[in-house]
C-alpha cells in the first residue's frame, strides 16, 4: 500500500518485520516503565506517596516561591517538631500544602496532633482545614522537605494549566520514539 | 511484509537509515538467492527479556493501584529490583550476545540429517562515519567449526546521489563475499 509510508523518512518503518514493529512498542514500554520503576522506587526509598512535589502558592515567601521543586521525605519514626515543613493533604482535597509546622501537641501513647501555617500568610491554617477539624494528625502528611530545586516546577505548573500543551509534548515525545528505528 | 521491489530511498545524510538500508537489503539477499531460513532465536530472545522487564513494571503499577502504597510496599520493591536487574541483563544480552547481529539464516542439510548450517550477518556503521563494516560468519552445523569474513566498504559505494540504494552492486559485494566463505569451505 502506498501513500503515507513512501514518504523517504518512513521508509525504514515500512521494511520492518512483525518482530521489528513489536520492539519499537517494547521500547516505548520499555522508556515509559523506567519512568514508572523509578517514581516508585523513589516512593519506596522515601516512605512519602509523593516524593517530589511542586509549591502550588506564595504562602512560604520568601523560603520557598511559585514553581519550586521540593523533595520530600516520609519517616514516621522521626518526630513531627515546630519548625519543620510539612506537606500534607486536607482530607477531601487533592491538593498539597507546603507550610510550616507551628504548634505540636504529643500523647503518651504516640498520638501527635500538630497546627501549621505559611509563613508568608497572615494567619494559621485553621481556615483551610476541614469543617469542624482543628488540628493535623501525621495521616495527613504526605512528607517533610528533605532539599529544593528553586524554578523547575513552572514547567509543571505551566503544563496543568494547559492541558492540552501537556497532551501535545507528551504524544510528541511518544509519536518521535515510536517511529525512530534504531540501527 | 510484502516483498515488494521498489528501490530503496533513504535520507543519504541519515546514518540510521544508511545501516538499515544496507542491513535490511543484506538480509533480501541471503534469503532469496541461496535459500536460508531465518532463525529468529536471537531477536526472540531479546523481546522476550524487554517483555519480562515491561510487564514486571505494569503489575508494579496494578498492584499499586489495587493496594496503594503503604500497603504495597513490598511488591514495589521486588519489583523495581526485578525492574533494574532485568535491564542490566538486556544491556548484556544486547552487548555480548547480539553484538551488532542482525540476521542469522540456516541452511539446510539436503538429506535432512545433519544439523543445520549457520550463517550469521553483523554490521556496523560508527555515528557520522561512512565506513560500513560487514561480517559475514559461517558455522559448520556438523563440525562446529566457524569461519569469517569480513569487509568496510564507504557507504557511497552503494548509494546514489538521490539516496536510492543500488541494490545490483551491493548484491555483488555481499554475494562475493559469501561465495568467498563457501569457497573456503570446499576447500577444507
Amino acid at each position: 500500500t502506498m501513500g503515507l509510508l513512501d514518504i523517504s523518512f518512513l521508509s525504514d518503518l515500512k521494511r520492518m518485520n512483525k518482530r521489528q514493529v513489536f520492539y519499537q512498542f517494547l521500547s516505548f514500554g520499555m522508556i515509559v516503565s523506567s519512568a514508572l520503576m523509578i517514581w516508585k522506587g523513589l516512593i519506596v526509598a522515601t516512605g512519602s506517596e509523593s516524593p517530589v512535589v511542586v509549591v502550588l502558592s506564595g504562602s512560604m515567601e520568601p523560603g520557598f516561591y511559585r514553581g519550586d521543586l521540593l523533595f520530600l521525605t516520609n519517616d514516621l519514626e522521626d518526630p513531627i517538631r515546630a519548625g519543620d515543613i510539612a506537606v500534607f493533604r486536607i482530607k477531601g482535597r487533592d491538593i498539597p500544602i507546603v507550610h510550616r509546622v507551628l504548634q505540636v501537641h504529643e500523647r503518651d501513647d504516640g498520638y501527635v496532633k500538630f497546627l501549621t501555617k505559611g509563613d508568608n500568610n497572615a494567619i494559621d491554617d485553621r481556615g483551610l482545614y476541614a469543617p469542624g477539624q482543628l488540628w493535623l494528625e501525621k495521616g495527613d502528611v504526605i512528607g517533610r522537605a528533605k532539599g529544593f530545586v528553586p524554578y523547575i516546577g513552572m514547567v509543571t505548573i505551566v503544563m496543568n494549566d494547559y492541558p492540552k500543551f501537556k497532551y501535545a509534548v507528551l504524544g510528541l515525545l511518544g509519536i518521535f520514539v515510536l517511529l525512530n528505528r534504531e540501527a | 511484509m510484502s516483498q515488494e521491489n521498489a528501490p530503496i530511498k533513504i535520507d543519504k545524510w541519515d546514518g540510521n537509515a544508511l545501516k538499515n538500508a544496507l542491513d535490511d537489503a543484506a538480509k533480501k539477499i541471503m534469503n532469496e538467492s541461496y535459500g536460508l531460513v531465518e532463525s529468529f532465536k536471537l531477536i526472540d530472545g531479546r523481546l522476550a527479556l524487554c517483555s519480562m522487564a515491561v510487564s514486571c513494571s505494569l503489575f508494579a503499577l496494578l498492584w499499586d493501584f489495587l493496594y496503594p502504597f503503604p500497603a504495597s510496599k513490598t511488591v514495589l520493591i521486588i519489583c523495581v529490583a526485578c525492574y533494574f536487574i532485568l535491564t542490566g541483563v538486556i544491556s548484556v544480552y544486547l552487548l555480548y550476545f547480539e553484538g551488532g547481529v542482525f540476521y542469522v539464516g540456516l541452511e539446510k542439510d539436503k538429506a535432512g540429517i545433519d544439523p543445520d548450517d549457520k550463517w550469521t550477518l553483523q554490521s556496523s556503521l560508527k555515528k557520522y562515519d561512512d565506513q560500513y563494516c560487514l561480517k559475514i560468519t559461517y558455522t559448520g552445523g556438523v563440525s562446529k567449526q566457524t569461519r569469517s569474513v569480513e569487509r568496510v566498504c564507504s557507504v557511497t559505494e552503494f548509494f546514489d546521489e538521490e539516496g536510492t540504494l543500488c541494490y545490483d552492486l551491493y548484491e555483488a559485494t555481499v554475494k562475493g563475499l559469501k561465495d568467498s566463505l563457501s569457497a573456503d569451505k570446499k576447500a577444507k
